[in-house]
C-alpha cells in the first residue's frame, strides 16, 4: 500500500471509527519481526476489532494482531504490516462455567492470568504457558502447546469454540460452549496455529480439567540415546497414565535428563510412582531414579533464542535426539533440547549468535528425520537476517490446498501476508 | 451438457476404467444404497462405484470431476443424519471394499487403515499387543472409521477419551477434482494449517478420505464399572454432579431413565434394578490404584445422593452385562413402540435436570412418550420420540416434538447434535445455531476445496455459498500481483 | 482389554444368546411380508455379522440388503434378476438375528421371500435341472441309501477312484458342474452302516423316554453318530425310540423356500413321532432340530396340523440342550484330547444353543476345548448351500478350515453332520491331520471308556 495517502486515510477512517481504538502510530517497539507497523489501534471489543479489519481490507491494508507480543518474531517476517491490532486490553474472562468445565476468554487474556482464575475454582486449562506472558489469542494462533499434551491433547484439542474476524471484517463463530458438538466444521482447528493468515481470532472457548490434588516428578539422567529410548519403550508397557513425559538436554554429550509428571490422588499417587521407578529402573538399569512434587527447573520453557520446533513419529525420538546432539557436536553450539518426548514434539534452542548456514544445516537435520512421517523441523525463530536465508518453514504437505483456503478467506491478502508456510 | 449425458459419460468412463464388478447399474441393486441408517430419507443413486482402493476412488472422483456430476461417500452406511444419502442424477462412491488394515505400527503408537475398516476392528488388531483405539461409538461393530472421521464420531467413552478428532493423525485424501493429497502422517504438529483436523467432522464435503492413520491408547491396566439405581434423573443428576465436583474423570456417565429401562428389559433382559426411575453406569478406566480410589468416591457419591442400589462388575462378562441395556436401548424402544425417532442434542451438563424435566412438560402436552438415554458426563441427550405413524397425526406430533427438542437445546446454550451430525436431517436447524454470516465462513473452507459444489452437496449446509469472488469486496489489483511477483489461484 | 475369545467363552458359558435373543412376535409368526419388512430400522448391525456381506462387502449381500430388495419385490419390482440373485446367496445361517438388536425375523423374511422366488423366480434349465436333482436326493433318506449303494461299489471297484482322476483333467473339469465336483469332495469315506434298534432302553433308573430323529444325510451316511446319541441318551436314563417310518423333517425343503415339500414332510414327520407317544424329540443335527422347532410356523395355516405342529415344536430338543437341561448323571471317562468346537448356525443362531454342548465337553475329563477364531461366521455348508452356491461356500469352507487348523485340536466337534463335511471337504490335505466328530460320538466315546457300556 502507499505508505503515504493510504495510512492517513486509514488513520482517519480508523480515528473517526472511535477514539476507543485509540489509532497511533507504530513505533519500534511495534515491530513485527522487524517490520515497524504504520498504525496500531487497540480495541477492547470483538465490534472494535471487526470494524478495525473492515477498514483496514477496504483499503487493502495488511493486518496483523498482536497479544503481549511474546511471539511476534515467531515465522516468517510479515511482508508489510500497515495496521497492528493490539488486543492486550481485551482480556476478559467473559463466563466460566465452572460446573461444566468450560471457560470462554477474550484472546488478549494471559495464560497466567486465567490460570490463576481457574485454580480458584480448582480447575485448570491444561496448556501451560511455555512462553512467558503469552495470550490466549497467541496461544492458538501459534498452536504453542505444552508438556500437559501428553495426556489431555494440545491445544486445538481443548479449543471447542472460537470468534474469529474475517478478513473482510465480518465476525464469525464456530464451534460452541459445550464440549460435545459435531455441528458445522470445526474450524478451530484450522485457525489454531495458522498464525492469524486465516482471521484475527477475539474469543475462545476452552474445554477444562480439575486441578491435579497431587503430584509427583519422576526424574532421572540418561546417559544416551539408547537408554532413552528403552526407558520412553517402558513408560508406554507400564500403563502408568503420566501427565506428561519430557526430555532436557545441553550440547552433545549431556545427560539427557528425564522427567515424568504424574497426577492424581495422593494415595493412589504413590503406588504409580514406586510403579513408574521401579519401571524404570528395570528397564534402564539405573538405580538414581528421583521423585519430587515440583517439576525440574527446565519444565515448560521453550528454549531459545533461535528455536526450532520438530516434530516427528514418536518412535523416531531417541534417533533425533542423536541427529540433534550430532549437529552440536558438529556445530559446536549449546544445543538445548527439550519437550515431549513420548509425543515426538522438541524444542530446539541454540544461541542468537549461531551462524545461518549451521542453523539450516539443523533444519536439514531435523527434516531428515521428521518429514517423512507428515511432521517437520521448523524455525520459529531467530535472528531476521538469518530466517532470510533460510527455508525457515521446510516440506509442507497438501501446500497447494492451504494455498486454497488461504485464498478463501483471506483473497485480498491483508491477514499477516508471508508469515506462514509456502508464503501465505 | 445435461445430467443425463454428463452421467452416461461418467459411466462409460468407469466401466472403461474399473474393473470388472466395481461399477453397480442394477435399479434393484442400487436402490439398497438409498439410505444410511436414517431410512426415511432416501434417493437411489444414479450408479454406485464399490471401489476397491484408493486408485479407484480417485477414478470416480475424477470421472464425476470431469463431467460435473456430483458424488457421495458412503462406508458403512450406518449414519444417523443421512449424511450418505445419495444424489439422485450423481454417483455413490462406497468405501466398504476397502477393509485392509495396512500396518499396526504399536511402536509409534500408530495404525494406518482403509477407510472401510469397522471402528472395533482396529481394536481387535492391536489388542494382543495391548493397545486399543478409543472412540467407541456403539455402532462400532459396524461403523467404518471413513464414516467416523467424516461425523467426529464420539461414543460413550469419549468424556475422557476425546473424540476421532482427537485421534486421527493423518489422512489421504482424493479432492473434488480427482487429485490424491497426503496430509499429517504418524507424527503430531504437521507445519501448515491442520487440515486433517478441518476435514475431521467436515461430513464428507470436502473430498473422500482413502486412507486413515490413527492414534492407538495404550490399554488401561484397570477398568471398573458400576451401575446404580436412583429414584428418578434429578437424583442420578445430582449423582453426576457430584462426581464431576469432586474432580473425578470417570470415562464414562451414562444414564438412562424409567421409560428407556422398561425398553431394555424388554429387548434383553438386563434386569435393572426393581422401581429405578433412573439409572448411572460409571466407568473408570487408569491405573489400578487410581481406579479403585475412583470407585470408592463414585460409590459415595451415588450413597449421598440417593442410590437405590449399586452394582459393581467384577469381570468382563459382568461388565458386558451391565452394559447390554445401555448399548440396546436405541434399538430396544423398538419394542415398546412401533416407531420413534433418535434424536441427538447437547446441553451444558450442569443444565441437565432442567432439559429433562422441560422434555417431560413437553413430552406430556403433546401425548407423545419420550425415553432419555444420555451421556450424563458432557450432556449430549439421546430423546427417543416413540410414535405410532398408523394413528392419525403422530408422526407429525413427534418430528414437532423431536425439533423442540432441539430448540430446546439451543436456548440453554448446547448444540444441535453432538455426535450424529448434520447430514441431511438437520441442515434446516444450522441457520438457529449459527448465524449466516458463521456459516458463510464455515463454507469458505468447502469452496476451497470443492468449488463447483460436486461433494456430497445438499448437506450440512442449508444454503450453498456461491464460491469465488465475493462481488465489491476486492480493492485493487494486489500491488505484488502488478509488480508481477505473485499469482492469485 | 480381554481377549475376543475369553468373553465369548464367558459369554456362552452364560449360555445365553446375543442381544437379539428375544424376538419379536409370537413363534407361530404370521404376520405378513410387508409388515416383517417394516421392523427393520436399517441400522446395519447385521452386516458385520453376515458371512456374504463379509467376503464382497457389497450391501445387497447383507441381511438390510435383502430386506431392502425384498421390500422393492413387495412395491413391484420384479423378483426374478438381482432380489433373487442375493436371496439365492443367503446361507440362511441366521447369524443376522443374533446379532439384531430390534429382533427383526429375518427368518421368516426370508423363508417367505423364498417362496415367492420358487413361484416366480427365473431359473436356467442348468439350474433348474440340478435343484431338481438335488431335492429329489437328499430329503428322500431311501433314494440316499441307494445312491450311497453306487457309491460304495464304485469305491470297491475302483470306478470311482478313476472318475476322480479324470475329473481332476482340466479339459474334463471344465465341463464338469461345480456342484458335482463338489459333491464329490463332500462325501465322506464310507463305513458300514450301524443299525438301531426301534427301541433302546434307558439305564435305571429311567426317566424319561424320548425320540430321535434320524434324519437323511447323517442316518445314511453317518449312522454311527445316531447310534451314538441313542447310547448317550440310554446310558443317562431315557428310553429311546426310533421310528421306522419316519422319513425327512422338511428342514432342507423349507429353508430353500419349497413350501409344499416341506410342509408335506412336517406332517409325516409329527404323524410319526406323534405316534411314537415320547416326552421328548431329540435331534442331533442342528438344521434338523432349528427346523422342527418351527414347525408352528410351517404349518399355521393348515388347521389340521397347526395345533400338533406347535405342540411337536415345543416338544422338540436338541441332544446338548436336552442332556445338560436334564442334567448328566452317568460317569464320564477319561478322553486325553484337544477339541476345536465349531458353532452350527443352526445351532447357535437359529436355536440359540452355545453354552451347553460346551457345558458336556467341559464335564469330560481330559478334554481341553479351544475356541475358533470367527465363531459365528457360516462354515458354508448351509444345508444344500454348498452344492448350490458353490463358489461362495468354497470361500466359506477355506476361512472356517484355516481357523480350525489354527487352532491345532486333534477333533473338530459339531452338532450338525453337513458342517463337519464342509469343513473336512475345505481342509484338503490337512484334513488328515484332523478326526471329525459329532459331539454324540465325542460323549458315547467318554461314557465307554468309562465301563459304561449299553448293548444295543
Amino acid at each position: 500500500m502507499d505508505a503515504g495517502v493510504g495510512v492517513d486515510a486509514l488513520r482517519d477512517d480508523l480515528a473517526a471509527l472511535s477514539a476507543r481504538l485509540g489509532v497511533r502510530e507504530g513505533r519500534p517497539a511495534d515491530a513485527v519481526d522487524g517490520i515497524v507497523p504504520c498504525l496500531v489501534v487497540s480495541p477492547t471489543s470483538t465490534a472494535d476489532v471487526a470494524a478495525a479489519v473492515a477498514r483496514a481490507a477496504a483499503s487493502g491494508s495488511a493486518v496483523v494482531a498482536r497479544g503481549a507480543g511474546t511471539k511476534l518474531d515467531w515465522g516468517r517476517p510479515p511482508e508489510r504490516v500497515d495496521l497492528l491490532v493490539d488486543l492486550s486490553a481485551m482480556d476478559r474472562v467473559l463466563e466460566h462455567a465452572v460446573g461444566d468445565f468450560v471457560v470462554r476468554v477474550e484472546a488478549g487474556a494471559t495464560l497466567d492470568r486465567l490460570g490463576t482464575l481457574l485454580a480458584a475454582a480448582g480447575q485448570r486449562l491444561p496448556v501451560e504457558q511455555v512462553v512467558p506472558g503469552s495470550t490466549v489469542g497467541g496461544v492458538v494462533a501459534t498452536g504453542l502447546s505444552g508438556p500437559s499434551r501428553h495426556l489431555d491433547g494440545a491445544v486445538r484439542d481443548v479449543l471447542i469454540g472460537l470468534t474469529v474476524v474475517r478478513a473482510d471484517g465480518v465476525v464469525a463463530r464456530s464451534g460452541s460452549k459445550v464440549v460435545k458438538n459435531v455441528a458445522g466444521y470445526d474450524l478451530a482447528k484450522l485457525f489454531a496455529g495458522s498464525y492469524g493468515t486465516l482471521g484475527i481470532v477475539t474469543e475462545a472457548t476452552f474445554r477444562l480439567r480439575p486441578l491435579a490434588r497431587a503430584r509427583q516428578v519422576v526424574t532421572c539422567d540418561l546417559s544416551g540415546e539408547g537408554v532413552l529410548a528403552v526407558a520412553l519403550s517402558a513408560l508406554r508397557a507400564n500403563q502408568i497414565a503420566a501427565s506428561a513425559v519430557e526430555i532436557d538436554r545441553v550440547g552433545a554429550s549431556e545427560p539427557i535428563r528425564l522427567a515424568v509428571l504424574l497426577e492424581g490422588d495422593e494415595e493412589p499417587l504413590e503406588a504409580r510412582v514406586a510403579a513408574t521407578v521401579a519401571a524404570l529402573g528395570h528397564a534402564t538399569g539405573l538405580a538414581a531414579i528421583r521423585s519430587a512434587p515440583t517439576v525440574p527447573t527446565w519444565w515448560a520453557q521453550v528454549p531459545g533464542p533461535v528455536t526450532t520446533k520438530l516434530s516427528c513419529a514418536p518412535a523416531d525420538v531417541p534417533d533425533l535426539v542423536r541427529d540433534l546432539a550430532t549437529w552440536a557436536a558438529r556445530h559446536d553450539r549449546p544445543l538445548v533440547v527439550r519437550g515431549a518426548a513420548a509425543d515426538g514434539v522438541l524444542f530446539a534452542g541454540c544461541p542468537a549468535t549461531t551462524e545461518p548456514s549451521a542453523v539450516g544445516a539443523l533444519l536439514e537435520v531435523g527434516r531428515a528425520r521428521c518429514a517423512t512421517t507428515g511432521g517437520g523441523a521448523v524455525l520459529l525463530r531467530a535472528p531476521v537476517a538469518t530466517k532470510a536465508g533460510l527455508d525457515t518453514w521446510g516440506p509442507v504437505r497438501g501446500l497447494d490446498l492451504m494455498r486454497r483456503v488461504k485464498q478463501s478467506f483471506d483473497p485480498g491478502r491483508i491477514l499477516a501476508p508471508g508469515r506462514f508456510v509456502g508464503g501465505i | 451438457m445435461s445430467a443425463a449425458r454428463a452421467l452416461d459419460a461418467v459411466r462409460a468412463a468407469l466401466e472403461r476404467d474399473l474393473a470388472p464388478g466395481a461399477l453397480v447399474t442394477d435399479r434393484a441393486e442400487l436402490g439398497t444404497y438409498e439410505c444410511d441408517g436414517l431410512a426415511h430419507l432416501a434417493t437411489v443413486p444414479a450408479l454406485v462405484v464399490l471401489a476397491r482402493d484408493a486408485g479407484e476412488v480417485r477414478q470416480a472422483v475424477a470421472a464425476c470431476a470431469s463431467q460435473g456430476v456430483p458424488f457421495v461417500a458412503r462406508g458403512a452406511g450406518t449414519g444417523l443424519s443421512g449424511g450418505a444419502v445419495p444424489v439422485a442424477d450423481g454417483v455413490l462412491v462406497v468405501t466398504a471394499k476397502m477393509r485392509r488394515i495396512l500396518e499396526v505400527d504399536v511402536d509409534n503408537e500408530r495404525c494406518v487403515v482403509e477407510p472401510g475398516v469397522a471402528n472395533l476392528d482396529i481394536t481387535r488388531a492391536c489388542a494382543t499387543d495391548g493397545y486399543y483405539y478409543a472412540p467407541d461409538p456403539s455402532s462400532q461393530q459396524v461403523c467404518s472409521i471413513g464414516g467416523n472421521v467424516a461425523e467426529n464420531s464420539g461414543g460413550a467413552h469419549c468424556l475422557k477419551h476425546g473424540f476421532t478428532t482427537n485421534h486421527v493423525t493423518g489422512l489421504d485424501l482424493v479432492t473434488p477434482d480427482g487429485e490424491i493429497v497426503g496430509l499429517g502422517g504418524k507424527a503430531l504438529d504437521s507445519p501448515g494449517y491442520d487440515l486433517v483436523g478441518a476435514i475431521v467432522g467436515s461430513e464428507g464435503t470436502l473430498g473422500v478420505v482413502t486412507s486413515v492413520t490413527v492414534r492407538l491408547s495404550r490399554s488401561p491396566e484397570a477398568v471398573y464399572t458400576l451401575l446404580a439405581g436412583f429414584p428418578d434423573t434429578d437424583t442420578a443428576g445430582a449423582a453426576v454432579t457430584a462426581i464431576v465436583g469432586a474432580g473425578l474423570v470417570p470415562s464414562a456417565i451414562e444414564m438412562m431413565d424409567e421409560l428407556a429401562i422398561v425398553a431394555a428389559e424388554a429387548a434383553v433382559d438386563c434386569h435393572y434394578p426393581d422401581g429405578a426411575g433412573a439409572v448411572l453406569i460409571v466407568e473408570l478406566d487408569g491405573p489400578r490404584a487410581d481406579v479403585e480410589a475412583g470407585v470408592a468416591a463414585v460409590e459415595r457419591c451415588c450413597v449421598q445422593a440417593g442410590a437405590l442400589e449399586l452394582r459393581h462388575a467384577r469381570d468382563d462378562a459382568e461388565r458386558a452385562q451391565l452394559w447390554r441395556g445401555r448399548k440396546s436401548a436405541f434399538a430396544a424402544v423398538g419394542r415398546i413402540s412401533p416407531d420413534y425417532i433418535v434424536q441427538d442434542g447437547v446441553v451444558p451438563r450442569t443444565a441437565l435436570p432442567e432439559v429433562l424435566r422441560a422434555i417431560g412438560s413437553l413430552s406430556a402436552a403433546a401425548g407423545i412418550r419420550v425415553a432419555n438415554v444420555f451421556h450424563a458426563g458432557d450432556g449430549n441427550l439421546h430423546p427417543l420420540v416413540l410414535f405410532d405413524a398408523r394413528v392419525d397425526g403422530q408422526l407429525d406430533g413427534a418430528e414437532k416434538l423431536s425439533h423442540a427438542i432441539l430448540d430446546l437445546c439451543l436456548e440453554h446454550g448446547g448444540s444441535i447434535t453432538g455426535e450424529h451430525g448434520v447430514g441431511l436431517d438437520k441442515r434446516g436447524s444450522m441457520g438457529a445455531m449459527f448465524t449466516p454470516e458463521d456459516l458463510d465462513t464455515m463454507q469458505m473452507l468447502r469452496c476451497a476445496f470443492d468449488p463447483h459444489g460436486i461433494c456430497n452437496p445438499g448437506k450440512v449446509f442449508p444454503t450453498p455459498r456461491l464460491c469465488g469472488e465475493q462481488p465489491g469486496r476486492r480493492g485493487a489489483a494486489h500491488p505484488l500481483v502488478s509488480a508481477g511477483l505473485a499469482e492469485l489461484y | 482389554m480381554a481377549q475376543k475369545i475369553t468373553s465369548r467363552a464367558a459369554r456362552a458359558a452364560a449360555g445365553g444368546a446375543g442381544v437379539g435373543s428375544s424376538r419379536r412376535g409370537s413363534p407361530a409368526g404370521g404376520r405378513p411380508l410387508d409388515e416383517l419388512v417394516q421392523d427393520c430400522v436399517h441400522c446395519g448391525f447385521c452386516l458385520p455379522s453376515c458371512p456374504t456381506y463379509v467376503l464382497t462387502g457389497e450391501e445387497a449381500d447383507s441381511p438390510r440388503g435383502r430386506i431392502h430388495l425384498v421390500g422393492q419385490v413387495l412395491a413391484g419390482t420384479p423378483i426374478a434378476g438381482s432380489p433373487q440373485l442375493h436371496l439365492d446367496r443367503c446361507l440362511s445361517c441366521m447369524a443376522c438375528m443374533t446379532a439384531c438388536p430390534s429382533g427383526v425375523r429375518y427368518d421368516e423374511i426370508v423363508e417367505l421371500a423364498r417362496r415367492r422366488v420358487e413361484d416366480h423366480g427365473v431359473r436356467s434349465p442348468g439350474d433348474r435341472l440340478r435343484r431338481s436333482a438335488i431335492f429329489a436326493l437328499f430329503p428322500h433318506p431311501r433314494r440316499l441309501r441307494a445312491a450311497r449303494a453306487v457309491l460304495v461299489l464304485a469305491d470297491r471297484s475302483g470306478l470311482r477312484r478313476l472318475l476322480r482322476r479324470l475329473l481332476r483333467h482340466p479339459a474334463v473339469a471344465r465341463h464338469v458342474p461345480a456342484t458335482v465336483r463338489t459333491l464329490d469332495a463332500l462325501a465322506p469315506a464310507l463305513t458300514p452302516v450301524e443299525s438301531l434298534p426301534a427301541l433302546l432302553p434307558g439305564a435305571e433308573p429311567r426317566r424319561g423316554r424320548v425320540g430321535l430323529l434320524t434324519g437323511c444325510v447323517q442316518s445314511v451316511l453317518f449312522s454311527g453318530v445316531n447310534v451314538a446319541t441313542a447310547r448317550v441318551l440310554a446310558a443317562e436314563g431315557f428310553d429311546v425310540v426310533v421310528p421306522a417310518d419316519q422319513g425327512c423333517c422338511g428342514a432342507l425343503s423349507g429353508h430353500a423356500g419349497r413350501h409344499r415339500e416341506a410342509a408335506e414332510m412336517a406332517r409325516r414327520t409329527i404323524d410319526c413321532f406323534s405316534a411314537a407317544q415320547v416326552d421328548t424329540v431329540v435331534v442331533n443335527a442342528a438344521g434338523c432340530g432349528s427346523a422342527m422347532k418351527e414347525y408352528a410356523r410351517l404349518l399355521r395355516d393348515d388347521p389340521g396340523y397347526a395345533h400338533l405342529a406347535a405342540e411337536l415344536a415345543a416338544r422338540t430338543r436338541d441332544l446338548s440342550e436336552f442332556l445338560v437341561a436334564s442334567g448328566t448323571r452317568a460317569p464320564r471317562g477319561r478322553l486325553d484330547v484337544t477339541v476345536a468346537y465349531h458353532d452350527a448356525c443352526h445351532l447357535a443362531h437359529a436355536q440359540g444353543i452355545r453354552g451347553a454342548p460346551r457345558t458336556l465337553l467341559a464335564e469330560i475329563p481330559g478334554l481341553e476345548l479351544r475356541e475358533i477364531a470367527e465363531p459365528d461366521l457360516c462354515c458354508g455348508s448351509a444345508g444344500v448351500y454348498n452344492l448350490l452356491e458353490v463358489e461362495t461356500a468354497r470361500e466359506l469352507g477355506l476361512r472356517k478350515a484355516a481357523h480350525v487348523a489354527a487352532t491345532g485340536a486333534d477333533v473338530l466337534v459339531a452338532a450338525n453332520p453337513g458342517c463337519l463335511m464342509q469343513i473336512r471337504a475345505s481342509a484338503g490335505p490337512q484334513a488328515l491331520a484332523m478326526t471329525y466328530s459329532h459331539i454324540a460320538e465325542v460323549l458315547d466315546a467318554s461314557l465307554r471308556a468309562a465301563g459304561h457300556e449299553h448293548t444295543a
